[in-house]
């Protein structure tokens, strides 16, 4: 037996111990959803953002007796 | 991660207010034990433990209803729950007898909690849900 008989007959075989594979495509296009994912930018810091979050400050500092009150609800 | 995308929008909805609360025993248990702070503690823990993680859960849900999320943005619709948690601990602080804050320190602390709700919704529950891939 040749080197590549002794080739063609371990192909075969391997070929028919694996079951056929039927569906090889996924079943929806993951692409889009991939692409999305790549595009997707996290939702900025802005100004309206900055001035709540100092309104927060400003009046947790002005009113302190509201921190429990807040926790509390956290 | 296509299954059970409601159990997924619960967990990511719990994850903020349980890490916090992790913050607060540990902060309660630093503070020495004749502190005003540890006076009925252990009664009040009740709400930040029991009811609002699972609210936070049941909200985020809810925000996967159909349509919801095109109307309304998630920070906006986590503002709203302090409408619902507010009047919630209230009434569980009035039946518990912790006497800590009055109607009107709550009516006071709402639009701060609604601000402070609208930046953990819009940054951290909204980041916890693209994670789990539900957002």
């Amino acid at each position: 037996m040749s080197h590549d008989d002794e080739i063609d007959l371990v192909a075969r075989q391997l070929r028919s111990a694996l079951p056929p594979w039927d569906d090889l495509e996924p079943r929806v296009d993951l692409w889009p959803r991939m692409l999305e994912r790549l595009q997707h930018q996290p939702a900025p810091f802005g100004w309206f953002e900055s001035a709540l979050a100092a309104l927060i400050l400003l009046a947790l500092a002005f009113f302190p007796e509201l921190v429990p009150m807040i926790l509390y609800h956290l | 991660m296509k299954s059970h995308p409601r159990l997924r929008a619960y967990m990511a909805g719990i994850l903020l207010p349980t890490w916090f609360l992790l913050l607060i025993l540990a902060a309660l248990l630093l503070t020495p034990a004749t502190h005003p702070l540890r006076a009925g503690a252990e009664r009040a823990i009740v709400f930040p433990m029991a009811v609002v993680p699972n609210l936070w859960g049941v909200w985020n849900l809810l925000y996967l209803a159909p349509g919801l999320r095109r109307r309304i943005p998630i920070g906006a619709f986590g503002a709203l729950l302090p409408l619902v948690l507010v009047p919630a601990g209230m009434a569980l602080a009035s039946a518990l007898d912790l006497g800590f804050y009055t109607a009107r320190q709550g009516v006071v602390m709402l639009p701060i909690g609604m601000a402070l709700y609208y930046l953990a919704w819009k940054y951290a529950v909204a980041y916890f849900n693209r994670v789990v891939e539900v957002g």
